[in-house]
Order: C-alpha cells, then sequence, then structure tokens
C-alpha cells in the first residue's frame, strides 16, 4: 500500500513538474508568439485564423502556408494581420512559402530588434518531451505538453509523429524543446492525441534560401516547388520496385514504397451474389493543400476483378460498363483551378499480348501552373466472357513526362496470370 | 347545266357531295328542301339556287343570320355563281363547283404502298411486336443488376410495349378526328417495325463505339442513323393517316424529327453545369463476341495521350486571357 502510495507522489511530483516547466517556456516565449489572421477586405472580418512565431530579430514571423493560403491565391481579396500577446495588431507582408512542406514566412515592421525563436539544430530523439505552442479555437495562447514519436513512416514528405492534442487554430505555432528551440511546426491532427508537424530542417531550409534570394512571385515559387516534388515522387515511384500481385485470374502492380498502402475486399462471403468482385487500392498517404477544395500531388490506383458464370456475357459486360460512369477526379478543383478533361480511348493489347484492354487516359491543366496536370486512366479487359478486369489510376498534379512514364509502366504491368 | 354542291367543314374538308340537274335548288334546314342542313344556324328555309338559262344565280332567302360568300360581308343576293365558291350558311359552309372544275393531277400509288400493306399484315405485325416486346425484355433485364426471373420480366416487358402503340393510336385518332382514315393496324405495323429498326441501329451503334478509338473521326455519321429512321417513321405515318402533298409531308417530318430531338438537345445542354469536373468519354464496353477491331500497342496508346497535354494547356491559357 505504501508503495502504491510513493508510485502516485512520484507521478504526481513529475507532472507538476512539466506543468511549471510548461509555463515557464510559455512565459519567455510569449513575446513572439502571435496569432495570424487573414481579414477579408470586402467584409473586414477575418476569414481564417492560424498560430505564428518570430524567427528573426528584424520580424519574420513563420507559420503555416495553408494559414495564409487565401492571401497567396488571391492577394487582392485578403490582408494578413497579427495579433500579439499583448492585443496589438499590424498587418504583415508574405514573403516566401514552401507549399509542399506547407510552411509560410510573413514579415511585420519592427521598430527595434525583438526577441525570436531560435530553430533547433538537431532532431529531437524518441520519447523526448516537446512543447507545442499556439492559439486553439481563438481561445488565446495555450501550450500543450506532448512526445516526439519518431518521423511519420508513410508520409512521403517528412512529418514528425507527436503525440499530443493539436487543435484547429494551432497550426503554424512552434513546438519547442525545453531549450525552447524550434523542433516542428503544428501542421495536421487526426484527433485522440495524435500530431503532426512539420520537421525543423524544412523551416531553416526555407529561412536560408529566402535570406540568400527572396522569391519574386509567390505563385511562381508555388509552381516550381509543385514540379519538383512531383519530379522526385515520380522518380522515386518509377525507379521504385513495382510487385506484381494476384487479383483473381489478373496479375496486378503494387509499388513497394512505404508512403503507397494497399487495401482489399471482395465479395467472396457472398454465395449467392451474381458476380464475384474483388478490388484492391493503393493510394498516397498524402497529398499538398493548395486552397480550399483543391489538394494536389495524390496518387491513387485501384484494380477490380469481376467474374461471372451465372449471367450472360452481354449482361456481365453491360453491369462492368457502369462501372466507367462513377469514374470521378481525386481531387475536388474547381473552375478557377483546372480546365475540362481532355479523353482518349482506344482499344490496346499489351507487348507480352496477353490482355485486350479498353482503355481511356484523361488529362486536364492547372491554370494557375502551367506545366502541370491531374491525370486519369481507366481500362477494362475485353477479351474474355466471363471475367474482366478494371485497372485505373489518377494522379494530381504531375508533369506531361512523368505522367505519361507512369501510364506506360503501368498498362505493360496489368497482364493476365 | 349541273351543278356539284358540297357540304365542307370549316376545315374545307368534305362532309357530303351532291349533284343536280334540275335548275332550282332549295337548301335549308326544312325537310322539303333539296339539301337538308342539320345546323340550328340554318333557318328552314335557307337559301335558293336557280339557274336561268346561262348562269347560277344564288339568293338568301331573308335567313336569320344570312348567307355570305367566303371573306365578305354582304348578304348574297342575286350572285352569279363561279365554279368554286364557297357560302357560309349559320355556322356551316358549301362550296359550288360546276362539272368543268379541274381537278388535281392524279397521284400515282407509291412502291411504299405495298411495304405499308405488307406491314399491316397480321403476321408480320404480330411478329414485328413480339421482337420489340422480346427486345424490350432483354433490355431490361441487361439494366437490372439483381437475377430477374420470366415473370417478374413480363409486366415492364407489357408496359413497355404497350406504352409504344399509343404512338400509333395517337396518330390514327388524330387522323380519324380530321375525317381522314384512321388505318390503326397499319399504323402499328409501320410503328413497330421502325422501332425494331431504331432498336438495331442503337446496338449497331454500341458496336461501332465498342471497336473504335478516339482517333475514328466519322464517328458523328453514326448519329445521323437515328435521325434519318425517325424521319422515315414521321414520314411514312403521315402518308398513311393523312392527305397531304409531298412537300408538306416532308416538312411535318422534318419539323417533327427537330422537335424531338432539337428539343432533347436543348434539354441536355440546360442542364450541362458551366464546369464539368468529370471526365467525359465514352464508355462502351461489349462482351468479346462484339470485338472485332485489332487493337493498338501501348506506344501508340502513350503518343495518342499525349497531344491531350497541349489541348488542355491551350484551354488553360485561352482561359487565362
Amino acid at each position: 500500500m505504501k508503495a502504491i502510495f510513493a508510485l502516485l507522489l512520484i507521478g504526481f511530483s513529475t507532472l507538476s513538474f512539466a506543468v511549471e516547466q510548461a509555463e515557464e517556456i510559455f512565459k519567455q516565449l510569449a513575446p513572439s508568439l502571435y496569432q495570424i489572421r487573414l481579414i477579408d477586405k470586402a467584409s473586414g472580418e477575418k476569414s481564417s485564423i492560424g498560430s505564428g512565431f518570430q524567427i528573426s530579430s528584424d520580424g519574420l514571423i513563420a507559420t503555416n502556408y495553408h494559414v495564409i493560403s487565401g492571401f497567396a491565391r488571391h492577394p487582392h481579396k485578403y490582408t494578413i494581420e497579427y495579433l500579439d500577446h499583448n492585443g496589438n495588431k499590424a498587418p504583415l507582408s508574405l514573403k516566401s512559402v514552401d507549399v509542399i512542406n506547407d510552411l509560410a514566412i510573413v514579415q511585420r515592421d519592427v521598430t527595434k530588434p525583438m526577441p525570436f525563436f531560435h530553430i533547433a539544430q538537431h532532431a529531437p530523439t524518441k520519447g523526448e518531451e516537446l512543447y507545442s505552442l499556439g492559439n486553439p479555437h481563438d481561445l488565446g495562447m495555450i501550450v500543450v505538453p506532448g512526445t516526439y514519436n519518431g518521423l511519420k513512416n508513410e508520409s512521403f514528405n517528412d512529418r514528425i509523429h507527436f503525440t499530443g492534442s493539436v487543435n484547429s487554430g494551432m497550426s503554424g505555432g512552434p513546438v519547442v524543446n525545453k531549450n525552447t528551440e524550434v523542433v516542428g511546426i503544428n501542421v495536421a491532427t487526426s484527433g485522440n492525441q495524435i500530431g503532426f508537424l512539420v520537421p525543423h530542417d524544412k523551416l531553416l531550409a526555407l529561412y536560408q534560401a529566402y535570406q540568400h534570394q527572396a522569391p519574386e512571385n509567390i505563385e511562381q515559387q508555388m509552381a516550381t516547388q509543385l514540379m519538383q516534388n512531383q519530379q522526385k515522387l515520380m522518380s522515386t515511384i518509377l525507379s521504385s520496385d513495382w510487385q506484381l500481385k494476384q487479383l483473381g485470374r489478373g496479375v496486378i502492380p503494387t509499388i513497394d514504397v512505404p508512403f503507397i498502402r494497399c487495401w482489399g475486399e471482395s465479395n467472396s462471403d457472398k454465395t449467392d451474389a451474381q458476380i464475384m468482385a474483388a478490388v484492391a487500392n493503393c493510394d498516397l498517404d498524402e497529398n499538398t493543400y493548395i486552397s480550399g477544395d483543391f489538394f494536389t500531388g495524390s496518387l491513387e490506383m485501384e484494380y477490380r476483378y469481376m467474374e461471372s458464370d451465372k449471367i450472360g456475357s452481354t449482361k456481365f459486360y453491360h453491369i462492368f460498363e457502369r462501372q466507367l460512369n462513377q469514374v470521378a477526379p481525386g481531387n475536388k478543383a474547381g473552375k478557377d483551378d483546372v480546365t475540362e478533361y481532355q479523353c482518349h480511348h482506344d482499344l490496346v493489347m499489351p507487348s507480352n499480348g496477353n490482355m485486350k484492354n479498353k482503355a481511356v487516359f484523361c488529362t486536364r491543366a492547372y491554370k494557375s501552373f502551367p506545366e502541370l496536370y491531374d491525370v486519369l486512366y481507366i481500362a477494362i479487359s475485353v477479351d474474355h466472357e466471363q471475367y474482366a478486369l478494371l485497372s485505373h489510376f489518377t494522379i494530381s498534379g504531375v508533369a506531361q513526362d512523368t505522367s505519361l512514364a507512369f501510364l506506360a509502366k503501368f498498362m505493360e504491368s496489368v497482364s493476365w496470370k | 347545266m349541273e351543278i356539284i354542291i358540297e357540304e365542307i367543314s370549316q376545315g374545307h374538308k368534305l362532309l357530303g357531295r351532291h349533284k343536280f340537274s334540275n335548275t332550282e335548288i332549295t337548301i335549308g334546314r326544312g325537310y322539303h328542301n333539296d339539301i337538308i342542313v342539320s345546323d340550328p344556324h340554318v333557318c328552314s328555309e335557307h337559301l335558293q339556287l336557280r339557274f336561268n338559262g346561262e348562269h347560277w344565280l344564288i339568293s338568301d332567302l331573308d335567313s336569320v343570320n344570312g348567307s355570305y360568300l367566303e371573306d365578305s360581308k354582304a348578304n348574297v343576293v342575286e350572285h352569279q355563281v363561279r365554279s368554286g365558291d364557297i357560302i357560309t350558311i349559320g355556322k356551316s359552309q358549301i362550296r359550288l363547283v360546276f362539272p368543268t372544275h379541274p381537278v388535281a393531277a392524279s397521284i400515282a400509288i407509291s412502291p411504299f404502298e405495298s411495304l405499308i400493306n405488307l406491314a399491316r399484315h397480321p403476321f408480320i405485325l404480330a411478329l414485328s411486336i413480339c421482337l420489340f416486346a422480346v427486345i424490350a425484355g432483354w433490355i431490361i433485364n441487361l439494366n437490372n443488376v439483381k437475377e430477374v426471373t420470366l415473370t417478374q420480366m413480363l409486366v415492364p416487358t407489357i408496359g413497355l410495349t404497350l406504352g409504344f402503340v399509343l404512338w400509333p393510336a395517337g396518330i390514327a385518332l388524330v387522323s380519324h378526328l380530321t375525317k381522314h382514315e384512321a388505318r390503326f393496324w397499319t399504323q402499328v405495323g409501320i410503328s413497330f417495325i421502325f422501332f425494331n429498326l431504331m432498336w438495331l441501329s442503337d446496338i449497331f451503334e454500341n458496336i461501332v463505339h465498342f471497336n473504335t478509338s478516339s482517333n475514328f473521326s466519322l464517328i458523328w455519321l453514326i448519329a445521323i442513323i437515328p435521325l434519318a429512321l425517325a424521319f422515315c417513321l414521321f414520314w411514312l405515318n403521315c402518308y398513311v393517316g393523312f392527305h397531304m402533298s409531298l412537300m408538306r409531308r416532308n416538312l411535318v417530318s422534318l419539323a417533327l424529327v427537330v422537335l424531338l430531338f432539337g428539343g432533347s438537345f436543348v434539354i441536355q445542354m440546360s442542364k450541362q453545369p458551366d464546369f464539368n469536373p468529370r471526365p467525359q468519354f465514352n464508355t462502351t464496353i461489349m462482351s468479346p463476341v462484339f470485338l472485332f477491331a485489332s487493337s493498338s500497342n501501348i506506344e501508340r496508346f502513350v503518343s495518342d495521350s499525349s497531344k491531350l497535354f497541349q489541348q488542355a494547356t491551350q484551354v488553360a491559357q485561352e482561359s487565362k486571357e
């Protein structure tokens, strides 16, 4: 009994120590913390809020790109302003963005050198205590203690897995270690104490690049970043091992990289079903936010095998035909973001000659980012009376050459056993 | 001199025709008249015609509502009849013609007549309706994902077939109402032959779509077939149901085709959103049995697809300007 009591006491004392330390950190850092707000010019009210922190004595403030994305896309519609710990408001100017890592640098006017956050030189160690700062739901600045749990395995662009509550409005706030050095930036949450942070080195790189040369045009900077990222992603995918797996009587490719994950489902438990169907899909577990419903950088592959000895061939293909009508793009980009799709269809046979496909390829161009496209491919095998295989992929934000290279490799990889 | 008196409707359709060789003719509601008109707006003794040895003269007999030469307000008194005169009495009309009145040239019996007679032959009629029902049932079955029993299929099939009978029935009714011969079974026969041809053209269209790629630029030709079939159907409907000149028949059929297809096109266009986020492409997939075309290879497909990027880029640039 005594032992249990002692354990509880220890637990209590470490907890109160953590709280004290958090309070100390907060007091020290409060003057360099800001709420970042996007003000709609027409209505004069704030349309979105986030957090930010000063990273230089001359007034550079780091935040998330998605906090100020409205301004980056429509500079005439919004203004950006900050609210400091004393309740002062003043306008900010946008200096540089990293759309891939969801970072942005804005600047306030300063009259004299100000205190600022130092960016860490090293990544934290697993299990290290970290403190996330921010202004959740406009409730005022708070500090949330949590733990560093390494980098998220399944992401192509590094994200820190942080065990602690990151809430909306804290986006763009810093996450510091005990020495008050910035090790990450709040960016996303999947609820239940699972938060994601952008690692400090991404911010450091953006800051150094900005000091070296400030970008002339934010839209151009974004276009370059999107282009480079798709190049990096697609060349990784194209040079990775494509594993051939069996689906029904078909052979389908999956890509053996941790950031593409696959799922499967079938109706084999329903013995009375007219058509036996098995579905496998693989997707990239992340995408790049540009604005509103416009996400890019996603990749999705889907395979659908159907077989039936209970219905006639004509009806079988008639039912399959409907699945083609359900094709939809991977993102919800609108009229201002993209053109309408242009499509090409044909009967195609891969070089091994063992499968005949009715194949469709469609693409649409991004209006603001030249030479970037969304592409979509769907094919149905049409060479067997009672079974068929649908193969499909969509990629958003790719260049012509990489998407066509992917198309050719994908088409060659789908075949019959 | 003989005279022919025609009772005609407001639309100048012939209701009755009488030929007289006597020199005096009376028209009215009374039973003692030579022509007895049942129109209550006509007087018992209404109109009198008299041959004076040289001309026919027509006079109103002080009737309540008068007798007027068409397009004239003046009551006819001792009016000298010209062949083709139309006279309004009450709410009825009569037309006066002399035996020398010219008639339109004879219309030769068209070669369609034999086809039309074949269409109403009971065997052909039954065959085309049965064929229609079988195809309708088959399509209902195709569109149903679940298993369909014969009895489940029977009701919608009969319903659909009866629904399609409404078209020839409607035309027969209109021709009956306009004092033409109804010829219901002929209309049914012709209509069902064309309905079946339309099913077939639909299947043909699907096969062509299935076998061709978007490189095939003559695909619009296929879309003309149903238009042509519809035109032929309407043309024959008019030919069977109404007496009209060739020119008029062509015009009416053309107008119906434009109304039907143009109307559905306009409805489709009005539903078209300003921006369509979904890709639009031909989705025709059929059983391998219907696959006749040879396949392209992947290089060809990729190089064809690469042309789309230029098109999309162009659209993006145009929308920016």
